[in-house]
């Protein structure tokens, strides 16, 4: 295997009218090729934050990053990222959301009928093709937003906290639909999340952040196999993982 | 008539003739007055004589409709083609952001319509001098409209857009055009309703033809029916703006909130 994301001493440092704030770091860390990761911590830990110094869309104050083996400087494109806030368009269909990356990206949408046909369906979208965002309910939203985030088929897939505002019931239902499609074209996947059992369900390596200033204290693999269904969930190991980060947390004095 | 159509049109109707109702018994409790508290002709007239009185000086009023028309489209439209590009610069330069910006700022707080007799000295009774004043009327809340619009852009949309590694005018046309658009016609229908205002006014100031120069003069000669002719067809022209823009604005941005119907 290799490495497909490098971070050595990563720190981001925000001044403010008290002086430096750290906001994260200093972290070191290594994410294989065809990992499913996720960055797991209360909110204003600077896991987002890492997140998008990983995208190129921050600097790091401190340290360096290397995706695929090249080092980010600026805003890559070789990446896929799914924000916290929806990011399709209302102005355009779920089918003219999702070739908005292809057009954006100099592409012809006409050479992906197939694959946005075979991504829609893999999330049940079919027949939504020509609905406009505002006509789907959260879920059927961030389905789409999926879609539009996976189309042009990147190796590193980035999701800061995608099902953040959905309902627990949809949560679950694309958890699901998330896995599938990763385990189908195995990419690189960084997620963060803060909820535990979200971390523990889809990840095989979870990475603990503890709070103000954000720091990786802890890593744990997930080892258990996949697809990770709702059954697993009254499995002995699934429940013994999540016993022992809630300890982590509790020890930090956040749960 | 289709079906759907008849059944709309009975609940257009079910839900707006008290509107009408209300309309109607306005005008004739006005028709009514005139006669019971015995007004004289020269202070205000009854609806009906203003209607017969006016047809009478109908292919003035025609003249001048067009006249005043003229100069408040020109105004309008000069406004939007100036205000929109400048309000695109204003938002991606640094430069005019710190110049530009505060300096508009300043100047929309003047009352624009106090420059009406200046331009009327300098520029005289013709039709530029009313363009400039409704282009001044127009120009700022257009402005200010569209730096508010391009400025706006979500953390997230303009997070997306960096990582297609899609070009900067690309990105405008496709992602910032369509986002600011809502957001600009605030400002365009604003300056719609005003435009009329700083037709009229000007006219009022310094002029030859126009309805405000017709209000003016019939008003001298003691004919308030006539006035109120020149008034209705003035409100008409305001009116006929803002339904062109709403019309505009529906078809460009029918995906938008406040387009979409129940």
């Amino acid at each position: 295997m290799t490495t497909a994301i490098q971070i050595q001493g990563v720190s981001k440092v925000f001044s403010t009218d008290d002086g430096p704030l750290v906001a994260f770091g200093p972290a070191d860390l290594d994410i294989q090729e065809g990992e499913f990761v996720s960055l797991l911590g209360p909110s204003g830990c600077g896991k987002s934050t890492l997140l998008m110094m990983l995208a190129g869309l921050e600097k790091p104050s401190s340290g360096q990053i290397f995706l695929n083996q090249t080092p980010v400087h600026s805003p890559r494109n070789d990446i896929g990222v799914m924000f916290q806030e929806s990011t399709l368009v209302p102005w355009r269909t779920v089918l003219g959301n999702i070739e908005l990356q292809l057009e954006l990206r100099g592409e012809r949408s006409e050479n992906f009928r197939e694959q946005i046909d075979s991504l829609l369906n893999s999330v049940s979208l079919k027949g939504m093709e020509q609905r406009m965002p505002h006509e789907l309910s959260g879920g059927m939203q961030q389905r789409a937003a999926l879609c539009q985030a996976l189309i042009h088929q990147p190796q590193t897939l980035l999701l800061d906290e995608p099902l953040g505002k959905l309902d627990a019931m949809t949560r679950e239902n694309i958890r699901g639909d998330l896995q599938r499609l990763w385990l189908d074209k195995k990419p690189t996947v960084v997620m963060v999340t803060h909820s535990i059992e979200e971390a523990v369900q889809m990840s095989t390596r979870v990475y603990l952040i503890s709070p103000r200033p954000g720091k990786i204290d802890k890593v744990v693999d997930i080892e258990m196999d996949y697809p990770r269904n709702l059954a697993v969930k009254q499995d002995q190991r699934f429940i013994q993982y999540l016993a022992d980060i809630h300890s982590v947390f509790h020890s930090y004095g956040v749960l | 008539m289709s079906e759907k159509a008849l059944k709309r049109l009975v609940r257009w109707i079910s839900e707006s003739w008290m509107m009408f109702a209300f309309f109607a018994c306005f005008f004739l409790l006005w028709e009514w007055s005139i006669d019971w508290f015995e007004v004289p002709k020269y202070i205000l007239n009854k609806p009906s004589e203003i209607i017969t009185n006016s047809a009478a000086d109908l292919p003035r009023l025609m003249q001048y409709t067009y006249i005043t028309g003229l100069e408040t489209v020109l105004g309008f439209l000069v406004a939007i083609s100036l205000a929109i590009p400048i309000g695109v610069a204003i938002t991606f330069s640094n430069i005019l952001r710190k110049t530009l910006y505060p300096f508009l700022v300043s100047v929309e707080m003047v009352p624009k319509i106090a420059f009406a007799p200046l331009f009327i000295s300098w520029l005289g009774f013709g039709l530029l001098p009313k363009v400039i004043i409704v282009f001044l009327v127009c120009f700022f809340p257009i402005v200010l409209n569209a730096i508010l619009a391009f400025g706006s852009l979500s953390q997230e949309l303009d997070r997306f857009s960096q990582i297609t590694g899609s070009s900067k005018i690309k990105i405008f046309l496709k992602i910032r055009i369509p986002f600011a658009l809502p957001q600009c016609f605030v400002g365009i229908k604003y300056a719609a309703i005003n435009a009329t205002v700083g037709a009229a006014i000007a006219e009022f100031i310094g002029s030859d033809q126009g309805l405000g120069f017709y209000i003016q003069i019939v008003t001298g000669n003691m004919r308030p029916d006539l006035a109120f002719a020149g008034i209705f067809l003035l409100t008409l022209l305001g009116l006929g703006l803002f339904g062109i823009v709403t019309l505009v604005e529906r078809l460009m941005i029918p995906w938008h909130i406040s387009q979409r119907r129940g």
